[in-house]
């Protein structure tokens, strides 16, 4: 290997090290006991490995309804956004109709508009629509992404027109067109903002923190807070096992899918 | 009888005026070719033909009927694009049975349709392909394969072999026309490239800038043009225009004077306009070395050997000539 190639790898190595430190940290953690947590902090091989911390998270709350609700909230947030998201996108791309410009516009600006401030007026919309403490209630005002519907609609416009074209002449219906046409062409990017929507929702916290109530109707990361607070805050080998639960599942999805991923990011800006 | 009639059609993209009061008449089963360079209107009239662009104003009959808001997919048109528009996601066989599958014919029926036009095109055995593992020509055949499989009234095709080499187009053109005498629809065929133009029509219509320039058969396009837009366009090397001005029964070339037959005068005595422009094609003059009836002396400025044939560029007056004759009679002339 050459010097200047062997001193890069070098310096990805390390930075590397550094991102995955915390992760490899509350892995070896999560399988100390009590003592050895406080005992041996730095080190990142447990001296006597244990699953009790793991015993516990299971003993103090209901973790699989919580990994339950987790995802379904996830799994109804993506499969609605990718719906909308495909519609609206073949919407803009392939349709003509009056004001579509300034639709898109105003579409586009509320990706500008902070959480902090719809937050409230969704708060209020949800409890007096009597969702609160439920997890359809945290679902809900996520249905619909302008973020998604900019990807999708980047992607679909480098499906060449003529390929439509060629449907139309036959009377193809427009549903028919995004179901055999448009969606197979677009179909890794549909994947991997799905990906990217499920991950994103399985992590989510100050919204579902203000909707859940009731630890049953939990999500993980609402569950995780639970145990840095004041309360569970000195058992660190629990909160390490829950968080090393929590990431279990999104770095599975991400494992298999990390190709679709990347390519949604490395395309988003081009015109295929 | 008509099978596509443009009547004082106008097409506009916003203020953009792309076709300006065209009237058009195809015949049923002729292949008319148009023709122009690139941002012409070409396209866009074919477009209007297959319903994918609306017209602006006027009347477009397709089969004696009214068309102009007939919905494309009801117009029974069958289409080849330039870039092939194949669907990347699904095989040769679905490619081409796409159009059946939509409009629900018979599964036995599909397959036998498809295999059928699969066949005539030489396709057998890429069936199961997708575009991507086909050649620039397969896939051009995929697309013709897909457009026959409809048999439908009006064929239309859109530049179908700019994406091809130069020696797989001089094969494609002979099928193209092999094809439309096997089914015989209206074969209507947009080009710049007046070699498609002049061997694959019936008839050209020859566009600029949105004008029909003229409609005639390759051979009247060629040797009677209807303007100096139409003279200069067909033909490689171009039709030298030579401004000149008629003197008694003489024609003013530079410091020289050629007598003019009688015919020619007769025709511009009555013609009403201003100047006179001569024009000859590169290979129609002659170049000699002893002064004949018609000849007036030269002095060559620069010479290009081609090969077959050698190209000489010389001035009248003001303006710059070019001649170009076989390789055999330059040498002929010098002796």
């Amino acid at each position: 290997m050459k010097t200047k190639e062997f001193k890069w790898h070098i310096l990805f190595i390390v930075i590397i090290l550094i991102a995955l430190y915390p992760i490899i940290y509350a892995v070896s953690t999560s399988f100390k006991s009590l003592n050895e947590s406080f005992n041996n902090i730095l080190s990142l091989i447990p001296e006597e490995p244990t699953t009790s911390a793991y015993q516990r998270v299971l003993s103090i709350i209901p973790f699989f309804k919580i990994t339950l609700n987790t995802f379904i909230i996830a799994s109804i947030v993506t499969l609605f956004k990718l719906i909308t998201g495909v519609l609206a996108a073949y919407s803009f791309v392939f349709l003509d109709f009056k004001g579509k410009k300034w639709l898109y516009f105003v579409l586009i600006s509320t990706i500008f508009i902070p959480f902090t401030v719809t937050m409230i007026p969704n708060f209020i919309t949800i409890s007096r629509l009597g969702l609160k403490d439920n997890i359809i209630g945290v679902a809900i005002p996520q249905l619909a992404d302008a973020t998604g519907i900019f990807l999708l609609r980047q992607h679909m416009r480098g499906v060449p027109k003529s390929l439509l074209e060629v449907a139309k002449l036959e009377k193809t219906p427009h549903v028919t067109i995004l179901r055999t046409i448009v969606v197979p062409i677009i179909r890794p990017a549909i994947l991997s903002m799905g990906i990217i929507f499920f991950i994103n929702s399985w992590n989510e916290f100050v919204w579902p923190s203000l909707i859940l109530k009731s630890t049953e109707n939990y999500t993980l990361s609402l569950a995780l807070q639970m145990f840095v607070s004041a309360e569970g805050g000195t058992d660190i080998p629990v909160a390490m096992a829950i968080s090393v639960l929590t990431m279990l599942l999104p770095l599975v999805i991400y494992a298999f899918c990390q190709k679709f991923i990347i390519n949604t990011f490395a395309q988003s800006g081009i015109k295929g | 009888m008509y099978s596509i009639r443009f009547k004082n059609v106008n097409k506009s993209f916003g203020k953009n005026k792309i076709i300006e009061d065209l009237n058009l008449d195809i015949k049923k089963g002729e292949r008319l070719i148009l023709l122009g360079s690139s941002g012409c209107g070409k396209s866009t009239i074919l477009r209007m033909i297959s319903g994918l662009e609306t017209i602006t104003s006027g009347e477009l009959y397709l089969n004696g009927e009214l068309a102009n808001d007939i919905d494309s997919g009801d117009r029974s048109i069958a289409m080849v694009f330039q870039n092939y528009a194949l669907y990347p996601h699904m095989t040769v066989n679905d490619n081409v049975g796409y159009g059946l599958k939509i409009n629900k014919t018979k599964k036995e029926e599909r397959v036998k349709k498809v295999a059928e036009a699969i066949d005539i095109l030489g396709l057998t055995n890429l069936e199961n392909r997708y575009p991507r593992e086909l050649s620039g020509g397969q896939r051009q055949r995929v697309a013709l394969a897909r457009a026959i499989v409809k048999k439908a009234d009006f064929f239309l095709l859109d530049e179908p072999l700019s994406n091809l080499d130069a020696q797989l187009r001089g094969q494609a053109r002979k099928e193209l026309v092999k094809i439309h005498e096997m089914y015989g629809q209206t074969f209507v065929y947009v080009t710049h490239d007046q070699i498609e133009a002049m061997t694959i029509g019936h008839r050209i219509a020859l566009l600029d800038k949105g004008h029909l320039q003229m409609l005639d058969t390759p051979h009247n396009v060629y040797h009677k043009p209807a303007n100096i837009f139409v003279a200069t366009f067909i033909g490689s090397p171009s039709m030298n225009i030579i401004s000149t001005n008629i003197y008694g029964r003489y024609m003013i070339l530079g410091k020289n004077k050629v007598e003019l037959p009688e015919m020619w005068l007769n025709q511009i005595a009555s013609s009403k306009a201003k100047g006179v422009k001569l024009g000859v094609r590169p290979e129609n003059i002659i170049l000699s070395n002893t002064p004949g009836q018609y000849s007036i002396p030269v002095t060559v400025r620069y010479v290009e050997d081609y090969g077959n044939r050698v190209g000489f560029y010389f001035n009248i007056g003001d303006c710059y000539i070019f001649l170009d004759i076989l390789y055999k009679f330059c040498f002929d002339t010098e002796r």
